[in-house]
């Protein structure tokens, strides 16, 4: 079961509603955000420029290095749903797994002495329903949630609809194996290997 | 969440005591409430999902509140809205804290201390209107009545009509918006000069059927001139946009800043700010030259191929070139003259279907007849747009002629496509010939009533003609012409339209005083467009109330948000504030503009609390819901209401200006019997207790989508045709030429004074300060500007959420002309034109050419903040304010009086932040909500 998100670059205007609906959703103290929305671009010289936006939070891991990394196993693999989630009643705040982390999608709650980050809206997706907040109230229907081993999910047949060359995963150096996915045709712009 | 514990129920009951103290405005009045029931703290949470629709911007999105024990804790988009499909933006999220801001303003207030001093009184609503009512009666009864004034615009407050007839009632003449003739007035007006349909704006709602859904979808290229929906209207025609692309919908792009929506485009057209009008004339010229326009529909549909009598500039009808003529149709379906190709000579053109013209009417002719020479409307057009070559458009718009050529290519090959026409030409001077062309194109290319273009006619206005078409004129859908008996009707003949002035007139006496405030409307012999709105000339207005001629506006009710960040040179009009003796405002917080202006607010609801219909998506009507309410907030159209009640009282029971003058509910339960009526249900608690039975209201398909009306033959037995003078579609606006002279059809039946002539087509006109203009080096780039996902005009400042995100307003600068002037990604600098300086941070970006920058509106609520100290506190609207540096002067746009918002020039120097201006996220928690325990309140009146 691989519970994640595919973004359809294509679509994403950049618009940031993601960012605000995730932070009303689960309550994000200012300066924090468990996904922000990169602009990638332009790039190329006026008027022969091309750009995309790049939408980041919780990558999914297959081999998360944060649940490795995390000494108390706040950290974890949930079984039913197969997303990475934390226990806050069992997190130190040591933040291992902010520094472990490839991609920095993961913040520390001032607050509560925590580390917290994208949960896929578990408390709305757990039961098998619901999507999570960003997905629902994107404005260019560029978010979809699912299970992409589930061949009848949104996100596994938004893949497979992609052209291969248009199907992308964020770099990747210590073999994380992100499960997110990101769509973007060459027509619209070239992607490039952010780190 | 935490807020729920906390949260008790207490009826508002408010006791007399609460005069005196200067309040904090946000904070609760609990002191003075009297509890009639007990708490509920301890009683389980009831939750709810309830109906309602998005106010953050004039789309009004479908959207779902959630509502714990009073208190709206979560909104999310409502998937069964067939353009929006559950999508919400940033600016409909955010309500959730602008909610319940600590800025809110809760109950009337009365300035306490000095203009600009941010000092307050909590008055009752009586005290409030009896303030109001005085200050008005007392000026007009010493003045009379042209001393009353109103405005309204600048987001967040929905009061266009009341503010269009509150003067009215008054009898004053006087209403302006820092909208209207720098948005969407000139391209709606102009749409029913044109061609009696309805205009080209996405935003406004006007452009439907090219987000139609599944296979009623035939867009096949879409043209967004000056437009970004992806920005402005990102839920919903936002992302129409997404799923029309999606599907393989081509789009050009017109904008000189790389938006969303540009970025997505297949090809991208980065005009120089204000030069649209070139460019568009280099459409014209290819597309003539190369034959590419619908020769049928040019021919028989257009007045192109009409001759032009070079004196009077108008149409010659066919009886003047032939005393002997006799026209085959009814009067008010004039015969024009055109030059036959069949029979090689010049002849009577008279109204008919294509197939049964006598005549094969050329386009292009230009010759004698009768000694005097005459060319066709097409002619003079082609003559116009003779120099405009590719090349020559390249050098004067800075767009490469290849990128010009593939999109005039993608925009003719389509078998249909259509141009949505954005608020960028409203802001500048061309504000009636980008229309002119825009809707002129379409015209040629017969992209006009057919599925998948932009100027179709659904709805009310498109359903199937029966009679030949006519367009009424003053207000919406004309509604003052009938109610005051002033505006010709046009399509009717002169002796129908002389008749039925005469009836109406007879029956209300009153049309002599509506007829005289048209005449006596500040700016009106200039700028005569305006009347479509009923509107008066900004700068006029500011002119009379600094000189008090030709009368001097005294007493000033203002119904919407910031008006010193939504003005062009907003100094300017904050020079003038000492000349205007009293001055009302209504919002649902303080912005600069009440602190530095208001003697007096009236506190309204925000739209979680405001019932009202949504603007429609598709064929489909939604309500706005009473969610929650909490304070003394009223509808907003209730305050001037009461106000017109109790003058009317103190003046013995009459008013001096028109009946029935003012148009909006006085009461609640008024407002909400309204919206039930709209949405179809026999009273607003069935409405709201049966929501799904009501929500949304649908006009089946059948009845709503409509095409090729004008083909349509009527009970005269002719096509249809359109609601013009000629029946056809005027690419050459001959009604322009009419307005100018005398302020036909709208100042009728006296007329107004003779200004120069309008154009009656698309004509180039060099931005007044410009790279080609300016006879100084001092201010080398072209400022343009262009809004940002997070606000809505003037809104949304002090959404927290919203300002952590963006806490300044870019200046897009091209990395190159940075570089030059020291400046780095993301370094303050200050913007300097001739009006004024104010301050941003440089974006470095591609997305604009090295000559221009770009910059959207801001103000800054967090300058007059508590945590600031009292003597360094600023009314927030002078440290980044693109207002303070745009042009309010002449040239004007001649048929609107549009100013320059946008394409004019500046310099830029690396700055330092403004003091009070905040940018750390953490900065922002004074902003974040506390009035989550206020009680839920019962309507005020």
């Amino acid at each position: 079961m691989r519970n994640c998100l595919v973004i359809d670059l294509d679509r994403c205007s950049g618009c940031d509603s993601c960012i605000v609906a995730c932070k009303l959703e689960n309550n994000i103290d200012l300066g924090n955000y468990w996904n922000q929305v990169i602009a990638v671009g332009p790039t190329g010289t006026h008027p022969d420029i091309e750009q995309y936006w790049l939408p980041v939070q919780c990558q999914q891991c297959e081999n998360a290095a944060c649940v490795h990394v995390c000494p108390t196993g706040a950290s974890y693999r949930d079984e039913k749903t197969g997303v990475v989630l934390i226990d806050k009643a069992k997190c130190i705040g040591c933040q291992y797994c902010m520094m472990a982390c490839p991609y920095g999608v993961r913040s520390f709650n001032q607050k509560e002495k925590v580390v917290e980050k994208c949960t896929l809206c578990s408390h709305r997706t757990a039961d098998g329903e619901g999507v999570p907040a960003c997905v629902h109230n994107c404005c260019c229907g560029a978010r979809l949630y699912g299970d992409l081993d589930d061949p009848s999910s949104d996100v596994a047949k938004a893949v497979a609809a992609a052209s291969p060359d248009a199907v992308h995963h964020l770099p990747d150096p210590g073999s994380a194996k992100p499960a997110t996915v990101y769509l973007l045709s060459p027509k619209t712009a070239a992607w490039k290997e952010l780190v | 969440m935490a807020m729920k514990a906390s949260m008790t129920r207490r009826s508002f009951v408010k006791t007399t005591a609460l005069a005196g103290a200067a309040a904090a405005i946000g904070v609760s009045l609990s002191d003075s409430l009297v509890e009639v029931d007990p708490a509920y703290a301890d009683e389980p949470v009831e939750t709810k999902v309830v109906k309602t629709s998005c106010h953050g911007c004039i789309q009004m999105c479908p959207a779902r509140a959630t509502v714990e024990n009073g208190v709206v804790t979560k909104l999310e988009g409502d998937p069964d809205a067939p353009v929006s499909r559950g999508s919400l933006c940033m600016k409909g999220l955010n309500q959730l804290h602008t909610m319940y801001s600590p800025r809110r303003v809760l109950h009337p207030l009365k300035r306490a201390g000095e203009r600009g001093e941010n000092k307050w009184e909590v008055i009752s609503w009586d005290e409030a209107i009896e303030e109001a009512a005085t200050h008005i009666c007392d000026a007009i009864d010493k003045y009379g009545p042209y001393a009353f004034f109103a405005s309204v615009g600048g987001g967040g407050s929905y009061s266009f009509m009341e503010a269009m007839t509150l003067p009215m009632a008054f009898g004053s003449p006087t209403v302006f918006e820092p909208g209207c003739a720098q948005c969407y007035l000139p391209r709606w007006s102009l749409s029913k000069l044109f061609y009696g349909g309805i205009d080209q704006s996405i935003a406004d709602n006007a452009v439907q059927e090219i987000f139609r859904t599944g296979d009623d979808n035939k867009a096949e290229v879409v043209v967004l001139w000056g437009a970004q929906p992806s920005v402005s209207q990102t839920a919903e025609s936002g992302r129409g946009m997404a799923e029309l692309r999606a599907k393989g919908v081509k789009t050009i792009v017109v904008d000189p800043n790389f938006s969303p929506d540009a970025v997505k485009a297949d090809v991208w057209l980065p005009v120089r700010p204000a030069t649209d009008t070139g460019l568009l004339l280099a459409w014209f010229r290819y597309i003539f030259e190369n034959k590419l326009y619908n020769e049928e529909f040019t021919k028989y549909w257009t007045n192109l191929p009409f001759l032009i009598d070079p004196d009077t500039k108008l149409p010659v009808e066919a009886k003047e070139l032939f005393p002997d003529y006799v026209s085959p149709t009814p009067d008010n379906t004039p015969a024009y003259a055109c030059f036959d190709a069949r029979t090689n000579a010049v002849a009577p053109f008279p109204y008919s279907a294509p197939a049964d013209s006598p005549v094969d009417p050329e386009v292009f002719w230009a010759g004698e007849f009768n000694g005097k020479t005459y060319k066709t409307a097409g002619q003079i057009y082609k003559e116009q747009a003779d120099p405009w070559t590719l090349e020559h458009a390249e050098e004067v718009c800075w767009v490469p002629a290849e990128r010009i050529e593939e999109a005039i290519k993608l925009y003719t090959g389509a078998g249909v496509a259509g141009i949505a026409n954005g608020v960028a030409s409203d802001m500048t001077e061309s504000a009636s010939q980008v229309p002119l062309g825009c809707m002129g194109l379409d015209s040629i290319m017969g992209y006009i009533n057919k599925p998948g273009c932009t100027m179709t006619q659904y709805g009310a206005a498109g359903a199937p003609p029966t009679k030949r078409p006519v367009t009424y004129n003053n207000g919406f859908d004309g509604m003052f012409s009938d109610m005051y008996g002033i505006g010709a009707v046009v399509g009717m003949s002169p002796a129908e339209n002389e008749a039925r002035a005469k009836a109406l007139g007879e029956a209300n006496p009153q049309q002599k005083l509506a007829n005289q405030l048209l005449i006596d409307r500040l700016g009106m012999k200039d700028h005569k467009g305006l009347y479509a709105w009923c509107h008066s000339h900004i700068p006029t207005v500011r002119e009379a109330i600094a000189t008090g001629e030709p009368y001097k506006p005294r007493v000033w009710f203002d119904m919407s948000g910031n008006k010193l960040a939504m003005l062009g040179n907003a100094k300017s009009w904050y020079e003038v504030f000492p000349e205007i003796d009293y001055i009302i405002g209504q919002y649902p917080m303080l912005t600069s503009f009440h602190i530095e202006a208001a003697d007096l607010v009236f506190p309204v609801r925000e739209w979680l609390e405001e019932p009202m219909v949504n603007m429609t998506q598709l064929n489909t009507q939604w309500l706005q819901n009473e969610v929650v309410h909490i304070g003394e907030t009223v509808s907003h159209s209730i305050p001037a209401a009461q106000v017109i009640a109790r003058c009317k009282e103190k003046w013995g029971g009459s008013l001096p200006g028109l009946v029935p003058g003012y148009i909006g509910n006085a009461t609640e339960e008024e407002v909400k019997a309204s919206v039930a009526e709209t949405l179809h249900a026999p009273s607003w608690d069935e409405l709201v207790n049966n929501t799904d039975t009501y929500v949304p209201y649908v006009t089946p398909p059948e009845e709503y989508w409509h095409y090729n009306q004008h083909e349509t033959i009527v009970d005269d037995g002719l096509p249809a045709g359109f609601g013009t003078e000629s029946r056809k579609v005027e690419t050459y606006c001959q009604i322009l030429i009419k307005l100018a002279r005398t302020g036909y059809p709208f100042c009728y039946p006296e007329p107004q004074e003779a200004c120069e002539d309008y154009s009656p087509i698309c004509e180039f006109i060099e931005p007044a300060e410009s790279p080609v203009n300016d006879d100084t080096d001092e201010y080398p780039f072209v400022l343009t500007s262009g809004r940002v996902p997070y606000f809505h005009h003037g809104t949304m400042r002090h959404a927290a959420f919203a300002r952590e995100l963006y806490p300044a307003p870019d200046v897009r600068i091209n990395p190159r002309s940075a570089a030059e002037l020291g400046i780095e990604h993301m370094d303050w600098v200050k913007v300097s034109s001739r009006r004024g300086e104010i301050h941003g941070r440089a974006y470095l970006t591609e997305g604009v050419h090295p000559g221009v920058v770009w910059m959207e509106r801001f103000w800054n609520p967090e300058c007059y903040d508590a945590s600031v100290p009292e003597e360094k506190q600023t009314a927030g609207w002078r440290e980044c304010n693109v207002n303070v540096l745009t042009k309010n002067d002449a040239p004007f746009n001649e048929v609107y009086g549009s100013y320059t918002n946008r394409g004019f020039t500046v310099k830029v120097e690396k700055s330092e932040k403004p003091d009070n201006i905040w940018v750390e996220p953490e900065q922002f928690a004074p902003f974040l909500p506390t009035l989550h325990s206020e009680p839920i309140t019962k309507d005020v009146f």
